[in-house]
Protein backbone atom coordinates (compact mmCIF):
# COMPACT_ATOMS: atom_id res chain seq x y z
CA UNK A 1 0.00 0.00 0.00
CA UNK A 2 1.02 3.79 -0.94
CA UNK A 3 2.28 5.16 2.50
CA UNK A 4 1.19 7.95 1.76
CA UNK A 5 -1.86 7.40 1.28
CA UNK A 6 -2.38 5.00 3.86
CA UNK A 7 -0.69 8.26 6.21
CA UNK A 8 -3.29 10.51 4.39
CA UNK A 9 -6.33 8.08 5.05
CA UNK A 10 -6.04 8.23 9.05
CA UNK A 11 -5.20 12.06 9.14
CA UNK A 12 -8.77 11.94 7.41
CA UNK A 13 -10.54 9.70 9.75
CA UNK A 14 -8.38 11.02 12.73
CA UNK A 15 -9.98 14.81 11.16
CA UNK A 16 -13.41 13.08 10.83
CA UNK A 17 -13.15 11.78 14.80
CA UNK A 18 -11.90 14.96 16.18
CA UNK A 19 -14.39 17.37 14.23
CA UNK A 20 -17.65 14.66 15.31
CA UNK A 21 -16.33 15.28 18.92
CA UNK A 22 -16.27 19.13 18.75
CA UNK A 23 -19.93 19.10 17.08
CA UNK A 24 -21.66 16.98 19.98
CA UNK A 25 -19.91 18.15 22.91
CA UNK A 26 -19.49 21.75 22.47
CA UNK A 27 -22.60 22.61 19.62
CA UNK A 28 -25.47 20.14 19.63
CA UNK A 29 -25.35 18.98 23.49
CA UNK A 30 -24.92 22.20 24.78
CA UNK A 31 -28.50 23.09 23.21
CA UNK A 32 -30.38 19.84 23.32
CA UNK A 33 -29.32 17.96 26.56
CA UNK A 34 -29.72 19.99 29.70
CA UNK A 35 -27.10 19.59 32.49
CA UNK A 36 -28.41 16.77 34.28
CA UNK A 37 -28.85 17.47 38.31
CA UNK A 38 -27.13 15.18 40.65
CA UNK A 39 -29.38 12.61 41.99
CA UNK A 40 -28.65 12.57 45.35
CA UNK A 41 -29.83 15.96 46.52
CA UNK A 42 -33.68 15.23 46.30
CA UNK A 43 -32.86 12.04 48.68
CA UNK A 44 -30.80 13.75 51.23
CA UNK A 45 -33.32 13.86 54.58
CA UNK A 46 -34.59 10.49 52.90
CA UNK A 47 -31.52 8.99 53.55
CA UNK A 48 -31.36 10.33 56.90
CA UNK A 49 -34.53 8.90 57.91
CA UNK A 50 -33.44 5.65 56.23
CA UNK A 51 -30.33 4.71 56.68
CA UNK A 52 -29.85 0.83 57.12
CA UNK A 53 -31.13 -2.38 56.39
CA UNK A 54 -33.87 -2.98 53.82
CA UNK A 55 -37.38 -1.47 53.07
CA UNK A 56 -40.01 -1.68 50.75
CA UNK A 57 -40.65 0.44 47.85
CA UNK A 58 -43.92 1.79 46.12
CA UNK A 59 -44.69 4.52 43.43
CA UNK A 60 -47.37 5.77 41.06
CA UNK A 61 -44.85 4.38 38.22
CA UNK A 62 -44.32 0.70 37.40
CA UNK A 63 -40.82 -0.80 37.78
CA UNK A 64 -39.05 -3.26 34.95
CA UNK A 65 -38.30 -6.51 37.45
CA UNK A 66 -39.65 -8.58 34.81
CA UNK A 67 -38.46 -10.07 30.74
CA UNK A 68 -40.10 -7.43 28.81
CA UNK A 69 -40.89 -4.21 31.14
CA UNK A 70 -39.75 -1.21 30.13
CA UNK A 71 -36.32 -1.13 31.62
CA UNK A 72 -36.15 2.81 30.58
CA UNK A 73 -38.95 4.31 31.47
CA UNK A 74 -39.47 7.28 34.75
CA UNK A 75 -40.75 4.56 37.23
CA UNK A 76 -37.82 2.65 37.05
CA UNK A 77 -35.42 5.22 36.78
CA UNK A 78 -36.66 6.80 39.63
CA UNK A 79 -36.76 3.63 41.59
CA UNK A 80 -32.90 2.86 40.70
CA UNK A 81 -31.66 6.42 41.63
CA UNK A 82 -33.51 5.83 45.25
CA UNK A 83 -31.51 2.76 45.15
CA UNK A 84 -28.48 4.25 44.39
CA UNK A 85 -29.43 7.61 46.54
CA UNK A 86 -29.92 5.05 49.91
CA UNK A 87 -27.51 2.34 49.74
CA UNK A 88 -26.82 0.30 51.92
CA UNK A 89 -30.79 0.00 52.32
CA UNK A 90 -31.93 -2.48 49.94
CA UNK A 91 -35.27 -1.59 48.50
CA UNK A 92 -37.75 -4.13 47.41
CA UNK A 93 -39.99 -3.42 45.06
CA UNK A 94 -43.69 -3.57 45.75
CA UNK A 95 -43.13 -4.63 49.07
CA UNK A 96 -45.61 -2.54 51.00
CA UNK A 97 -45.58 -5.11 54.05
CA UNK A 98 -41.85 -4.18 55.04
CA UNK A 99 -41.23 -2.40 58.44
CA UNK A 100 -40.39 0.60 56.47
CA UNK A 101 -41.93 1.48 53.14
CA UNK A 102 -40.51 4.14 50.74
CA UNK A 103 -43.18 5.97 48.65
CA UNK A 104 -41.60 7.60 45.72
CA UNK A 105 -44.31 9.23 43.23
CA UNK A 106 -43.78 10.86 40.22
CA UNK A 107 -46.75 12.92 40.61
CA UNK A 108 -46.72 14.42 44.44
CA UNK A 109 -50.43 15.12 44.52
CA UNK A 110 -50.47 10.93 43.89
CA UNK A 111 -48.24 10.40 46.98
CA UNK A 112 -51.68 10.29 49.70
CA UNK A 113 -53.58 8.13 47.00
CA UNK A 114 -50.82 5.89 46.88
CA UNK A 115 -50.29 5.19 50.70
CA UNK A 116 -54.36 5.17 50.96
CA UNK A 117 -54.10 2.05 47.70
CA UNK A 118 -51.50 0.49 49.37
CA UNK A 119 -52.52 0.55 53.23
CA UNK A 120 -49.59 2.47 54.44
CA UNK A 121 -49.41 5.54 57.29
CA UNK A 122 -47.35 8.12 56.25
CA UNK A 123 -44.03 8.15 59.21
CA UNK A 124 -42.22 11.29 57.43
CA UNK A 125 -42.12 12.83 54.37
CA UNK A 126 -38.88 13.28 52.68
CA UNK A 127 -40.06 16.04 50.19
CA UNK A 128 -42.26 16.11 46.91
CA UNK A 129 -43.58 12.84 46.24
CA UNK A 130 -41.57 11.34 48.58
CA UNK A 131 -42.10 9.89 51.84
CA UNK A 132 -41.17 7.10 54.45
CA UNK A 133 -44.28 5.25 55.78
CA UNK A 134 -45.23 1.92 57.38
CA UNK A 135 -47.94 -0.85 56.84
CA UNK A 136 -51.08 -0.12 59.11
CA UNK B 1 -0.40 2.15 51.86
CA UNK B 2 -2.95 2.10 48.35
CA UNK B 3 -0.92 3.53 46.44
CA UNK B 4 2.35 1.40 47.34
CA UNK B 5 0.15 -1.64 47.03
CA UNK B 6 -0.57 -0.78 43.76
CA UNK B 7 2.68 0.21 42.44
CA UNK B 8 5.06 -2.70 44.10
CA UNK B 9 2.71 -5.34 42.47
CA UNK B 10 2.52 -3.80 39.40
CA UNK B 11 6.10 -3.14 39.65
CA UNK B 12 6.82 -6.51 40.91
CA UNK B 13 3.84 -8.36 38.01
CA UNK B 14 6.06 -6.59 35.03
CA UNK B 15 9.47 -7.73 36.76
CA UNK B 16 7.85 -11.25 36.55
CA UNK B 17 6.65 -11.09 32.96
CA UNK B 18 8.99 -9.14 31.06
CA UNK B 19 12.37 -11.33 30.95
CA UNK B 20 14.59 -9.17 29.03
CA UNK B 21 15.57 -5.68 30.16
CA UNK B 22 13.39 -2.15 28.62
CA UNK B 23 15.47 -1.21 25.59
CA UNK B 24 14.34 2.37 24.94
CA UNK B 25 12.43 4.81 26.51
CA UNK B 26 9.34 3.47 24.64
CA UNK B 27 9.56 0.04 26.15
CA UNK B 28 10.05 1.67 30.16
CA UNK B 29 6.87 3.86 29.17
CA UNK B 30 4.74 0.67 28.31
CA UNK B 31 5.93 -1.48 31.03
CA UNK B 32 4.85 1.10 33.53
CA UNK B 33 1.73 1.55 31.77
CA UNK B 34 0.88 -1.95 32.02
CA UNK B 35 2.29 -1.62 35.89
CA UNK B 36 -0.62 0.78 36.73
CA UNK B 37 -3.14 -1.02 35.05
CA UNK B 38 -2.35 -4.17 36.50
CA UNK B 39 -1.68 -3.22 39.88
CA UNK B 40 -5.02 -1.28 40.09
CA UNK B 41 -6.54 -4.19 38.60
CA UNK B 42 -4.75 -6.44 41.67
CA UNK B 43 -5.44 -3.84 44.07
CA UNK B 44 -8.97 -4.00 43.46
CA UNK B 45 -9.18 -7.88 43.43
CA UNK B 46 -7.37 -8.44 46.47
CA UNK B 47 -10.06 -6.22 47.92
CA UNK B 48 -12.70 -8.34 46.75
CA UNK B 49 -10.36 -11.90 47.73
CA UNK B 50 -9.94 -10.47 51.45
CA UNK B 51 -13.85 -9.36 51.38
CA UNK B 52 -15.16 -12.76 50.57
CA UNK B 53 -12.81 -14.26 52.51
CA UNK B 54 -12.47 -12.66 55.81
CA UNK B 55 -15.34 -10.74 55.45
CA UNK B 56 -13.62 -7.41 55.85
CA UNK B 57 -10.56 -6.12 53.82
CA UNK B 58 -8.16 -3.75 56.02
CA UNK B 59 -4.57 -2.54 55.70
CA UNK B 60 -3.36 -5.80 56.13
CA UNK B 61 -4.43 -6.60 52.27
CA UNK B 62 -2.38 -3.27 51.28
CA UNK B 63 0.48 -5.11 52.69
CA UNK B 64 0.55 -8.39 51.70
CA UNK B 65 -0.11 -7.28 48.06
CA UNK B 66 2.91 -4.61 48.48
CA UNK B 67 5.32 -7.79 50.06
CA UNK B 68 3.67 -9.63 47.05
CA UNK B 69 5.00 -7.77 45.18
CA UNK B 70 7.88 -6.60 46.33
CA UNK B 71 8.86 -10.55 46.65
CA UNK B 72 7.77 -10.99 42.58
CA UNK B 73 10.47 -7.78 41.75
CA UNK B 74 13.38 -9.42 43.69
CA UNK B 75 12.72 -12.70 42.33
CA UNK B 76 12.66 -11.60 38.63
CA UNK B 77 15.17 -8.44 39.04
CA UNK B 78 18.03 -9.95 36.97
CA UNK B 79 16.99 -9.29 33.12
CA UNK B 80 18.27 -11.22 29.67
CA UNK B 81 19.83 -7.97 27.78
CA UNK B 82 17.12 -6.25 26.00
CA UNK B 83 16.74 -7.01 22.19
CA UNK B 84 16.70 -4.24 19.13
CA UNK B 85 13.69 -2.96 18.11
CA UNK B 86 12.65 -1.01 14.91
CA UNK B 87 12.01 2.72 15.80
CA UNK B 88 10.51 4.68 12.98
CA UNK B 89 10.64 8.51 14.40
CA UNK B 90 7.09 10.61 13.77
CA UNK B 91 6.83 14.18 12.29
CA UNK B 92 6.25 16.82 14.34
CA UNK B 93 3.00 17.18 12.89
CA UNK B 94 1.88 13.88 13.76
CA UNK B 95 2.80 14.73 17.30
CA UNK B 96 0.95 17.73 17.21
CA UNK B 97 -2.36 16.12 15.59
CA UNK B 98 -2.27 13.69 18.47
CA UNK B 99 -1.84 16.32 21.49
CA UNK B 100 -4.52 18.13 19.69
CA UNK B 101 -6.85 14.69 19.44
CA UNK B 102 -5.85 14.27 23.73
CA UNK B 103 -6.97 17.90 24.58
CA UNK B 104 -10.04 17.57 22.25
CA UNK B 105 -10.80 14.04 23.91
CA UNK B 106 -10.60 15.88 27.52
CA UNK B 107 -12.21 18.58 27.16
CA UNK B 108 -14.94 16.45 25.73
CA UNK B 109 -14.62 13.86 28.97
CA UNK B 110 -14.66 17.47 31.30
CA UNK B 111 -17.61 18.40 29.43
CA UNK B 112 -19.51 15.29 29.35
CA UNK B 113 -18.82 14.50 33.41
CA UNK B 114 -20.02 17.99 34.27
CA UNK B 115 -23.19 17.29 32.21
CA UNK B 116 -24.10 14.03 33.51
CA UNK B 117 -22.28 14.41 36.45
CA UNK B 118 -23.44 11.12 38.35
CA UNK B 119 -22.10 9.32 35.08
CA UNK B 120 -23.86 7.18 32.59
CA UNK B 121 -27.09 5.43 33.48
CA UNK B 122 -24.91 2.65 34.23
CA UNK B 123 -22.57 3.58 36.45
CA UNK B 124 -25.22 4.61 39.08
CA UNK B 125 -27.56 1.63 37.95
CA UNK B 126 -24.87 -0.59 38.53
CA UNK B 127 -21.14 0.20 39.21
CA UNK B 128 -21.27 3.26 41.72
CA UNK B 129 -24.52 1.71 43.17
CA UNK B 130 -22.33 -1.48 43.96
CA UNK B 131 -18.79 0.88 45.25
CA UNK B 132 -21.62 2.80 47.69
CA UNK B 133 -22.82 -0.37 49.29
CA UNK B 134 -19.24 -1.69 49.28
CA UNK B 135 -18.25 1.18 51.34
CA UNK B 136 -21.16 1.88 53.33
CA UNK B 137 -22.75 -1.22 54.05
CA UNK B 138 -21.67 -2.85 57.61
CA UNK B 139 -21.72 -6.50 55.67
CA UNK B 140 -20.42 -6.10 51.89
CA UNK B 141 -22.74 -9.20 51.26
CA UNK B 142 -25.75 -6.64 51.05
CA UNK B 143 -24.37 -5.33 47.89
CA UNK B 144 -25.78 -8.56 45.99
CA UNK B 145 -28.60 -8.48 47.50
CA UNK B 146 -31.05 -10.51 45.09
CA UNK B 147 -34.10 -8.13 46.41
CA UNK B 148 -32.81 -5.41 44.51
CA UNK B 149 -34.15 -5.10 41.01
CA UNK B 150 -32.36 -7.02 38.29
CA UNK B 151 -31.16 -4.31 36.70
CA UNK B 152 -28.91 -3.33 39.40
CA UNK B 153 -26.79 -6.53 38.05
CA UNK B 154 -25.81 -7.93 40.98
CA UNK B 155 -24.22 -10.91 39.63
CA UNK B 156 -21.30 -8.62 38.01
CA UNK B 157 -17.84 -8.67 38.47
CA UNK B 158 -16.63 -5.95 40.96
CA UNK B 159 -13.01 -4.27 40.25
CA UNK B 160 -14.30 -1.20 39.24
CA UNK B 161 -16.37 -0.86 41.80
CA UNK B 162 -14.06 -2.14 44.47
CA UNK B 163 -11.55 0.51 43.27
CA UNK B 164 -13.70 3.23 43.97
CA UNK B 165 -14.94 2.03 47.32
CA UNK B 166 -11.38 1.95 48.31
CA UNK B 167 -11.02 5.41 46.72
CA UNK B 168 -14.43 6.46 48.69
CA UNK B 169 -12.55 4.66 51.78
CA UNK B 170 -9.66 6.80 51.68
CA UNK B 171 -10.35 10.13 50.89
CA UNK B 172 -14.58 10.13 51.29
CA UNK B 173 -17.50 9.95 49.28
CA UNK B 174 -17.33 12.35 46.44
CA UNK B 175 -18.62 12.45 42.69
CA UNK B 176 -15.08 13.08 41.64
CA UNK B 177 -13.59 9.97 42.61
CA UNK B 178 -15.42 7.89 39.98
CA UNK B 179 -14.94 10.66 37.61
CA UNK B 180 -11.01 10.35 38.15
CA UNK B 181 -10.61 6.60 38.12
CA UNK B 182 -12.59 7.06 35.11
CA UNK B 183 -10.00 9.59 33.82
CA UNK B 184 -7.43 7.12 35.20
CA UNK B 185 -8.58 4.25 33.10
CA UNK B 186 -9.12 6.00 29.67
CA UNK B 187 -5.63 7.67 29.78
CA UNK B 188 -4.47 4.20 30.26
CA UNK B 189 -6.09 2.82 27.66
CA UNK B 190 -4.65 5.76 24.93
CA UNK B 191 -1.50 4.85 26.79
CA UNK B 192 -1.60 0.91 26.19
CA UNK B 193 -2.53 1.00 22.78
CA UNK B 194 -0.13 4.25 21.62
CA UNK B 195 2.85 2.28 23.51
CA UNK B 196 2.50 -0.96 22.48
CA UNK B 197 2.35 -0.60 18.59
CA UNK B 198 5.07 2.58 19.10
CA UNK B 199 7.70 -0.29 20.88
CA UNK B 200 7.37 -2.52 18.00
CA UNK B 201 6.60 -0.16 14.81
CA UNK B 202 7.90 3.18 16.11
CA UNK B 203 6.56 6.11 17.32
CA UNK B 204 4.62 7.05 14.04
CA UNK B 205 2.56 3.62 14.35
CA UNK B 206 2.32 4.37 18.02
CA UNK B 207 0.87 7.85 17.62
CA UNK B 208 -1.57 6.45 14.33
CA UNK B 209 -2.62 3.66 16.98
CA UNK B 210 -3.48 6.60 19.81
CA UNK B 211 -5.98 8.43 17.25
CA UNK B 212 -7.78 5.83 16.70
CA UNK B 213 -8.68 5.54 20.07
CA UNK B 214 -8.51 9.45 21.27
CA UNK B 215 -10.52 10.18 17.97
CA UNK B 216 -13.28 7.69 17.67
CA UNK B 217 -15.80 9.75 19.19
CA UNK B 218 -17.67 7.89 21.33
CA UNK B 219 -14.26 7.28 23.37
CA UNK B 220 -14.67 10.11 25.62
CA UNK B 221 -18.34 9.72 26.17
CA UNK B 222 -17.51 6.01 27.58
CA UNK B 223 -14.85 7.40 29.75
CA UNK B 224 -16.68 9.65 31.38
CA UNK B 225 -19.65 7.23 31.94
CA UNK B 226 -17.51 5.36 34.65
CA UNK B 227 -18.62 1.89 33.59
CA UNK B 228 -16.44 -0.98 33.06
CA UNK B 229 -16.66 -0.78 29.37
CA UNK B 230 -13.05 0.81 29.30
CA UNK B 231 -11.42 -0.46 32.45
CA UNK B 232 -12.03 -3.70 30.46
CA UNK B 233 -10.92 -2.47 27.32
CA UNK B 234 -7.55 -1.32 28.71
CA UNK B 235 -6.79 -5.38 30.18
CA UNK B 236 -8.40 -6.58 27.13
CA UNK B 237 -5.95 -4.67 24.96
CA UNK B 238 -2.94 -5.48 27.49
CA UNK B 239 -3.59 -8.78 26.81
CA UNK B 240 -3.64 -8.95 23.61
CA UNK B 241 -0.36 -6.59 22.98
CA UNK B 242 1.51 -8.65 25.15
CA UNK B 243 0.26 -12.23 23.34
CA UNK B 244 1.14 -10.55 20.19
CA UNK B 245 4.30 -9.42 20.60
CA UNK B 246 5.10 -12.78 23.46
CA UNK B 247 8.49 -13.75 23.61
CA UNK B 248 8.40 -16.03 26.15
CA UNK B 249 6.05 -18.19 28.18
CA UNK B 250 6.25 -15.49 31.10
CA UNK B 251 4.75 -12.70 29.29
CA UNK B 252 2.41 -15.39 27.61
CA UNK B 253 1.35 -15.37 31.88
CA UNK B 254 1.76 -11.81 32.42
CA UNK B 255 -1.03 -11.49 29.28
CA UNK B 256 -2.93 -14.03 30.87
CA UNK B 257 -2.97 -12.19 34.73
CA UNK B 258 -4.37 -9.18 32.49
CA UNK B 259 -7.20 -11.18 30.71
CA UNK B 260 -8.10 -12.61 34.50
CA UNK B 261 -8.33 -9.37 35.48
CA UNK B 262 -10.16 -8.71 32.43
CA UNK B 263 -12.58 -11.26 33.15
CA UNK B 264 -13.21 -9.46 37.01
CA UNK B 265 -13.85 -6.28 35.46
CA UNK B 266 -16.65 -7.40 33.65
CA UNK B 267 -18.92 -10.73 32.18
CA UNK B 268 -17.79 -10.00 28.64
CA UNK B 269 -13.70 -10.38 29.99
CA UNK B 270 -14.44 -14.32 30.41
CA UNK B 271 -15.43 -14.10 26.39
CA UNK B 272 -12.30 -12.34 25.82
CA UNK B 273 -9.91 -14.58 27.72
CA UNK B 274 -11.56 -17.59 26.40
CA UNK B 275 -11.29 -16.28 22.90
CA UNK B 276 -7.78 -15.71 23.03
CA UNK B 277 -6.80 -18.87 24.32
CA UNK B 278 -8.69 -20.52 21.62
CA UNK B 279 -6.56 -18.00 19.31
CA UNK B 280 -3.95 -19.24 20.85
CA UNK B 281 -3.99 -23.17 20.56
CA UNK B 282 -5.56 -22.97 17.36
CA UNK B 283 -2.46 -20.33 15.57
CA UNK B 284 0.17 -21.66 17.60
CA UNK B 285 -1.06 -25.52 18.62
CA UNK B 286 1.55 -24.97 21.62
CA UNK B 287 0.19 -25.96 24.65
CA UNK B 288 3.02 -25.16 26.49
CA UNK B 289 2.45 -21.26 26.12
CA UNK B 290 -1.73 -21.79 26.30
CA UNK B 291 -0.60 -23.66 29.52
CA UNK B 292 0.97 -20.31 30.60
CA UNK B 293 -1.92 -18.47 29.80
CA UNK B 294 -4.12 -20.26 31.53
CA UNK B 295 -1.68 -19.69 34.16
CA UNK B 296 -1.89 -16.19 34.37
CA UNK B 297 -5.59 -16.53 33.86
CA UNK B 298 -6.20 -18.12 36.64
CA UNK B 299 -6.49 -15.43 39.80
CA UNK B 300 -9.33 -13.62 37.75
CA UNK B 301 -10.68 -16.82 36.94
CA UNK B 302 -11.13 -18.65 40.23
CA UNK B 303 -12.16 -14.77 41.73
CA UNK B 304 -14.68 -14.95 39.81
CA UNK B 305 -15.71 -18.19 40.18
CA UNK B 306 -15.87 -17.87 43.60
CA UNK B 307 -17.59 -14.84 43.76
CA UNK B 308 -20.31 -16.47 41.01
CA UNK B 309 -20.49 -19.93 43.50
CA UNK B 310 -20.74 -18.37 46.81
CA UNK B 311 -22.46 -14.56 46.25
CA UNK B 312 -23.61 -13.75 42.70
CA UNK B 313 -27.77 -14.20 41.99
CA UNK B 314 -28.34 -15.83 38.84
CA UNK B 315 -27.49 -13.53 35.68
CA UNK B 316 -30.70 -11.90 33.77
CA UNK B 317 -29.87 -13.68 30.89
CA UNK B 318 -29.78 -17.01 32.38
CA UNK B 319 -32.73 -16.14 34.89
CA UNK B 320 -34.86 -14.99 32.15
CA UNK B 321 -34.27 -17.92 29.65
CA UNK B 322 -35.69 -21.43 29.40
CA UNK B 323 -35.57 -23.67 26.78
CA UNK B 324 -38.50 -22.98 25.17
CA UNK B 325 -37.18 -19.46 24.53
CA UNK B 326 -33.66 -20.22 23.69
CA UNK B 327 -34.94 -22.94 20.80
CA UNK B 328 -37.70 -20.37 19.54
CA UNK B 329 -34.97 -17.61 19.69
CA UNK B 330 -32.29 -19.78 17.51
CA UNK B 331 -35.15 -20.99 14.92
CA UNK B 332 -36.50 -17.51 14.33
CA UNK B 333 -35.02 -16.09 11.47
CA UNK B 334 -36.45 -13.09 11.17
CA UNK B 335 -34.43 -12.41 14.59
CA UNK B 336 -31.11 -13.77 13.15
CA UNK B 337 -32.09 -11.15 9.58
CA UNK B 338 -32.62 -8.38 12.46
CA UNK B 339 -29.19 -8.69 14.26
CA UNK B 340 -27.49 -8.66 10.97
CA UNK B 341 -29.28 -5.66 9.81
CA UNK B 342 -28.57 -4.15 13.24
CA UNK B 343 -25.19 -4.92 12.88
CA UNK B 344 -24.13 -3.48 9.76
CA UNK B 345 -25.97 0.01 10.40
CA UNK B 346 -23.87 0.12 13.50
CA UNK B 347 -20.55 -0.29 11.20
CA UNK B 348 -21.63 3.23 9.74
CA UNK B 349 -23.19 4.83 12.34
CA UNK B 350 -21.18 8.07 12.24
CA UNK B 351 -22.44 9.68 15.55
CA UNK B 352 -20.47 7.13 17.81
CA UNK B 353 -17.93 5.92 15.13
CA UNK B 354 -17.24 8.26 12.77
CA UNK B 355 -15.38 6.39 10.43
CA UNK B 356 -13.50 4.61 11.98
CA UNK B 357 -15.20 1.23 12.26
CA UNK B 358 -16.24 1.57 8.62
CA UNK B 359 -12.57 1.85 7.76
CA UNK B 360 -11.73 -0.95 10.08
CA UNK B 361 -14.56 -3.33 7.98
CA UNK B 362 -13.24 -2.23 4.73
CA UNK B 363 -9.81 -2.83 5.66
CA UNK B 364 -10.46 -6.29 7.36
CA UNK B 365 -12.68 -7.33 3.97
CA UNK B 366 -10.64 -6.04 1.13
CA UNK B 367 -6.83 -6.38 2.74
CA UNK B 368 -6.78 -8.26 6.17
CA UNK B 369 -8.58 -11.30 4.82
CA UNK B 370 -5.65 -12.42 2.56
CA UNK B 371 -2.92 -11.94 5.41
CA UNK B 372 -1.54 -14.80 7.04
CA UNK B 373 -4.04 -14.87 10.23
CA UNK B 374 -2.86 -13.71 13.86
CA UNK B 375 -3.64 -14.82 16.87
CA UNK B 376 -5.26 -11.43 18.51
CA UNK B 377 -7.00 -11.73 15.11
CA UNK B 378 -8.34 -14.35 15.51
CA UNK B 379 -9.65 -13.88 18.93
CA UNK B 380 -11.18 -10.73 17.95
CA UNK B 381 -12.97 -12.65 15.45
CA UNK B 382 -14.04 -15.33 17.90
CA UNK B 383 -15.35 -12.83 19.88
CA UNK B 384 -17.79 -10.99 17.48
CA UNK B 385 -18.84 -14.51 16.20
CA UNK B 386 -19.82 -15.40 19.51
CA UNK B 387 -21.81 -12.48 20.43
CA UNK B 388 -24.14 -13.34 17.25
CA UNK B 389 -25.77 -16.24 19.12
CA UNK B 390 -25.50 -14.44 22.36
CA UNK B 391 -27.55 -11.49 21.24
CA UNK B 392 -30.34 -13.75 18.88
CA UNK B 393 -30.77 -16.08 22.50
CA UNK B 394 -30.84 -13.80 25.03
CA UNK B 395 -34.68 -13.27 26.21
CA UNK B 396 -34.82 -9.38 25.97
CA UNK B 397 -36.68 -7.44 23.33
CA UNK B 398 -33.46 -7.58 20.61
CA UNK B 399 -33.93 -3.96 19.34
CA UNK B 400 -33.98 -2.97 22.75
CA UNK B 401 -30.51 -4.80 23.91
CA UNK B 402 -28.51 -4.50 20.72
CA UNK B 403 -29.16 -0.33 20.84
CA UNK B 404 -28.11 -0.56 24.99
CA UNK B 405 -25.09 -2.94 24.45
CA UNK B 406 -23.54 -2.74 20.72
CA UNK B 407 -21.53 0.13 21.06
CA UNK B 408 -20.37 -0.41 24.94
CA UNK B 409 -18.66 -4.23 22.96
CA UNK B 410 -17.38 -2.15 20.66
CA UNK B 411 -15.46 -0.02 22.95
CA UNK B 412 -13.97 -2.36 24.26
CA UNK B 413 -13.06 -4.58 21.46
CA UNK B 414 -11.68 -1.51 19.82
CA UNK B 415 -8.27 -0.70 21.17
CA UNK B 416 -7.41 -4.46 20.55
CA UNK B 417 -8.76 -3.93 17.36
CA UNK B 418 -6.22 -1.64 16.70
CA UNK B 419 -3.70 -3.45 18.23
CA UNK B 420 -4.35 -5.77 15.72
CA UNK B 421 -4.62 -3.71 12.96
CA UNK B 422 -1.14 -1.84 13.52
CA UNK B 423 1.15 -4.72 11.94
CA UNK B 424 -0.60 -5.07 9.02
CA UNK B 425 -0.70 -1.13 8.44
CA UNK B 426 2.67 -0.92 9.34
CA UNK B 427 4.23 -3.98 7.99
CA UNK B 428 2.50 -2.99 4.32
CA UNK B 429 3.74 0.37 4.10
CA UNK B 430 7.10 0.05 5.53
CA UNK B 431 9.93 1.86 4.18
CA UNK B 432 12.95 0.52 2.68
Amino acid sequence: MNPRRVTAALVLLAAAGILRILFVHFVSEPRREPVRAPIDPRYEALRRLVPSGEAGYVSDLPVAVHLGEDAAGLGTRMYLQTQFALAPVVLRYDDARANVVIANVANPAMLPEVLRQRSLSLLAEAGPGLAVARPR
Amino acid sequence: MSVLAIALFGAGAVAAGFPRSAGSGVERAFRAVVALALGIGAWSAAYAGWLMGAGIAGPGKDLALAAAGAALWIAFRRRQPATESQAEAAPRWLWLLFALSCAVAAAAFVEHTLRFPDGGWDAWMIWNLRARFLARAADFRTAFSPDMAFLAHQDYPWLLPGAVAQAFAAFGESRAIPALVAAIFGALGVAVVALAVARKFGARWGLFAGLAVTTLPCFPVFVSNQQSDVPLSVYLAIAAALLASAGSRRELALAGFAAGLGMWTKNEGSLYAICLLAALLWRTRDLRAAAAFAGGVLPGALLLLWFKLALAPPNDLAAFSTAGTLLHNALDLRRWGELALMTLRRIVYFQDFALWVAAEALFLAFFVRRQQPSVLGTALFLACAAFAPIYALQPHRLDWIFRTSADRILIQLWPAAVLATAPFLARTTART
